[in-house]
């Protein structure tokens, strides 16, 4: 009889992603951690929408000039990875601004985070809105121009009403993204979920269960919002205009 | 009041004198000049690709011409004259003539986000800046001479062709214009919903608007109609009162584009 062979599979490890209890003694230090990534994800979606927007404009001016400034702006900040950008404005950044302005400069971690992925993701948003844009038939348009109405008036009565129902959808799905993308800024040291994490784990020398609770609160986080903007987006199909 | 007491009556509505647009290297439209006097209702007829669309896009300036000129009872359209010199006008003076011209298009182009009654307000209030009681009233006007005042509250998307059709006129009078421009108005239309849309024009003829109607609605051209211009390879081959262009015309082309479309 040969003896049983110890080389089959490790139930204990497998046991350890799912127990949950470590990650439950530090809760409180942990979700203060995820408040953290909440509140990044907050203004980086602010200042990504409302410079996406800008941007957007500027992509769809008439004037070649500021078309050229938005694309630039857009392709720059699309194929910048998103960590690459955050250690750029948390490390690099201040030192050029030092420079410029003569003062020290130093940005908090939070604030490096904030401004990274927000400009990061400005331009998807930029280009989220400019397809919404584009998107209303010519004929409105003329429409518009033929009772009168200037530019501004077509954008802001015509054009940007229709547009944002339709680009909503895809605006939320960048905005799941970006929470997504939240879970690099402990890189920098903001103190966020993974960033505690780390230092409990450092701690209770428990990486496999801690790492794995985690990872899967921040599926269920995510499958949750995806989910719930799945929904709206199949509500906002299904309803015609009124 | 005595004629001529308006000293723009007197002037044509609509005066273009030798017209040309290119869209890159093709030429569209080859030197037009026509007039349009007050109560005129000018039909606009050719086969397709003559340039007509082009034409009545040109007289509210939706089109750039490349060259010529567009009047609207005597005031340049498009363009100033600044000391003899022709100068681009900016947009703000093109907008004050284009209130005096209305438009309506093939594709109605009402705007889907806003009710009847919303769209066909829309101007009066944010262009002419009318109270809203006051443009309220207008449009409901407008919409009871389209007969659609049942309609006010529904979205466009809820209405019929015809309806939206004759929304989208309600819209264009609520600007009071001078002139109104047709594009094709019924060629979206199936036959039932092209009759409610012409007794619309019908009656707005009668009522004294000046139009110019581009169609393919021979019959109202000749009912109603005052003049036909016949339109080939963007020059006017022929073009007189209705009843001449359309029963005994000279030029050989607009015989055989009568027999093809009048079979």
């Amino acid at each position: 009889m040969p003896p049983p062979t110890t080389a089959g599979f490790d139930f204990e490890s497998l046991r350890q992603v799912f127990d949950f209890s470590y990650f439950w003694s530090y809760r409180e230090v942990l979700l203060s951690g995820l408040l953290v990534n909440f509140l990044v994800f907050g203004f980086a979606a602010l200042l990504a929408a409302g410079s996406g927007f800008v941007v957007c404009l500027l992509r769809v001016s008439r004037s070649r000039a500021a078309r050229g400034i938005g694309t630039f702006y857009v392709e720059l900040f699309r194929n910048t990875p998103e960590y690459v950008f955050l250690t750029w404005v948390h490390f690099v950044l201040p030192l050029v601004l030092t420079r410029l302005l003569v003062t020290r400069v130093n940005f908090a971690p939070t604030l490096s985070a904030v401004l990274a992925l927000g400009l990061c993701y400005s331009g998807y948003f930029a280009e989220t809105f400019r397809t919404g844009i584009l998107s209303i038939p010519r004929g409105h348009i003329d429409a518009g121009r033929a009772v009168a109405m200037g530019r501004a008036l077509i954008m802001r009565r015509i054009i940007l009403p229709q547009a944002i129902r339709r680009v909503l959808p895809e605006a939320l799905n960048n905005s799941v993204s970006l929470f997504k993308a939240t879970s690099i800024v402990s890189l920098i040291a903001v103190p966020d979920l993974m960033y505690n994490v780390v230092n409990v784990v450092q701690y209770e020398m428990r990486p496999l269960p801690l790492y794995s609770s985690a990872a899967f609160l921040f599926f269920a986080i995510l499958f949750m919002l995806s989910a719930l903007v799945q929904a709206l987006t199949e509500r906002w199909r299904t309803r015609a205009w009124g | 009041m005595p004629p001529n007491a308006d000293p723009e009556s007197s002037q044509p509505v609509v005066k273009v004198v030798d017209l040309h647009k290119s869209f890159g290297a093709l030429e569209v439209l080859k030197g037009i000049s026509f007039e349009v006097h007050r109560r005129d209702v000018v039909s606009i007829i050719g086969a397709s690709g003559s340039g007509k669309s082009t034409l009545l896009r040109c007289v509210n300036h939706l089109e750039v011409p490349t060259s010529g000129e567009v009047r609207i009872s005597g005031r340049p359209l498009g363009f100033r004259l600044d000391g003899g010199r022709r100068r681009p006008d900016s947009l703000a003076g093109i907008n004050r003539i284009r209130m005096d011209i209305g438009m309506v298009f093939q594709q109605f182009n009402l705007w889907p986000h806003m009710t009847v009654l919303q769209n066909v307000m829309e101007a009066p209030v944010y262009v002419r800046r009318l109270p809203a009681a006051e443009a309220r009233d207008i449009a409901m006007g407008n919409l009871a001479k389209v007969d659609l005042l049942d309609k006010r509250d529904e979205c466009p998307a809820r209405l019929s062709g015809g309806q939206q059709q004759r929304v989208a006129i309600a819209r264009a009078l609520a600007m009071q214009p001078k002139v109104m421009l047709f594009d094709e108005p019924t060629s979206s239309l199936d036959p039932e919903l092209t009759a409610e849309v012409l007794a619309a024009m019908r009656d707005l003829a009668r009522d004294g608007m000046t139009m110019m109607v581009v169609t393919h609605e021979m019959g109202f051209a000749r009912e109603v109609s005052t003049n036909v211009i016949f339109l080939h390879d963007g020059r006017i081959e022929e073009e007189g009162d209705a009843d001449h262009v359309l029963t005994k015309p000279r030029s050989e082309r607009c015989r055989q584009f009568l027999s093809r479309v009048l079979r």
